[in-house]
């Protein structure tokens, strides 16, 4: 199961001074987890992915962008992304790929194929 | 205790904010489209809006939005954001048939017909449509954007007439 480990922000040294939870849908597809979380702004070179004790971080660095003009309106804030989820035990952590395309990352998290399921053929006597 | 918890959520405060939302759904006819687990969330895309001398800089952030996707239009001082993201699943099926392609398929195996079971869906899909005002018409010719890693950037250039202008003073 996946659960929140993180608050929403907390003050960071980039940016806007604050770091952004990214959105994130996770899906089990039996070999593998496969996360997805919208990060826009970030690039594939200043996004980090660890995995340690069943715990997956993501954590991407945002260039802040050079501000022009007088601001008019002010939506959101432009910070680094951090987050972490918590996936248990099971996974091999030297399998996992990561892909950076269009604002969003993509994770996939394959199981060990130890603890896959598995049918065991019987043989005759 | 807060009326919005974030981060660590406990099934009651869940429970409590979606019936906030539906009461907020209900008797507030919001009037942009857009996503969000809150009502103050829903407006999407969120805009940054500055001005310069001559110009106005509109950007949104629209991950997972191709530039095929998305619909810009100006008229007079009117900018509208128009589009629409794809399924949770043709978004994630995306980036892996991709990665696929340019690693001569060395990607993670996936029998084929497995079930998805969702553990987290924050992510909105679906079409959006936000119109933002701009304070002053702008030159609906000379508009530029650009999508890059899911940012968009709109520069809408001033009329001319709107135009700050010194204005100098003739002598008798």
């Amino acid at each position: 199961m996946v659960t929140r480990t993180e608050p929403a922000t907390s003050p960071s040294a980039a940016g806007d001074g604050l770091t952004y939870r990214p959105n994130v849908d996770a899906s089990d597809r039996g070999t593998e987890v496969v996360l997805v979380a919208d990060m826009p702004g970030a690039s594939a070179t200043t996004i980090d992915v660890t995995f340690e004790d069943g715990v997956l971080s993501l954590h991407g660095r945002v260039v802040p962008r050079p501000p022009s003009g007088r601001v008019i309106r002010q939506e959101y804030g432009i910070g680094d992304y951090r987050r972490s989820l918590r996936l248990g035990a099971g996974f091999d952590g030297t399998r996992i790929a990561a892909d950076y395309r269009q604002g969003v990352l993509t994770i996939r998290v394959p199981r060990l194929t130890a603890v896959l399921p598995r049918k065991i053929e019987v043989r005759a006597g | 205790m807060p009326a919005y918890r974030t981060g660590f959520a406990l099934p009651l405060d869940e429970l409590r904010d979606e019936i906030d939302r539906l009461w907020t759904s209900l008797v507030t006819a919001p009037p942009l489209h857009g996503w969000g687990p809150r009502a103050e969330e829903r407006v999407f895309p969120a805009v940054n809006l500055r001005e310069t001398f001559d110009a106005f800089t509109v950007e949104a952030e629209l991950p997972g939005i191709s530039v095929s996707d998305v619909d810009i239009s100006v008229a007079g001082d009117s900018l509208v954001l128009k589009g629409s993201r794809p399924g949770a699943d043709a978004t994630t099926e995306a980036p892996a048939d991709a990665t696929a392609d340019a690693t001569s398929g060395a990607t993670v195996e996936r029998p084929v017909g497995e079930k998805v079971v969702w553990l987290l869906q924050e992510r909105g899909t679906g079409a959006f449509e936000r119109r933002i005002k701009l304070p002053v018409a702008v030159d609906s010719q000379r508009v530029e954007a650009r999508l890059v890693d899911g940012v968009l950037t709109v520069v809408c250039p001033k009329l001319a007439a709107c135009q700050p202008r010194k204005v100098e003073v003739r002598g008798a």
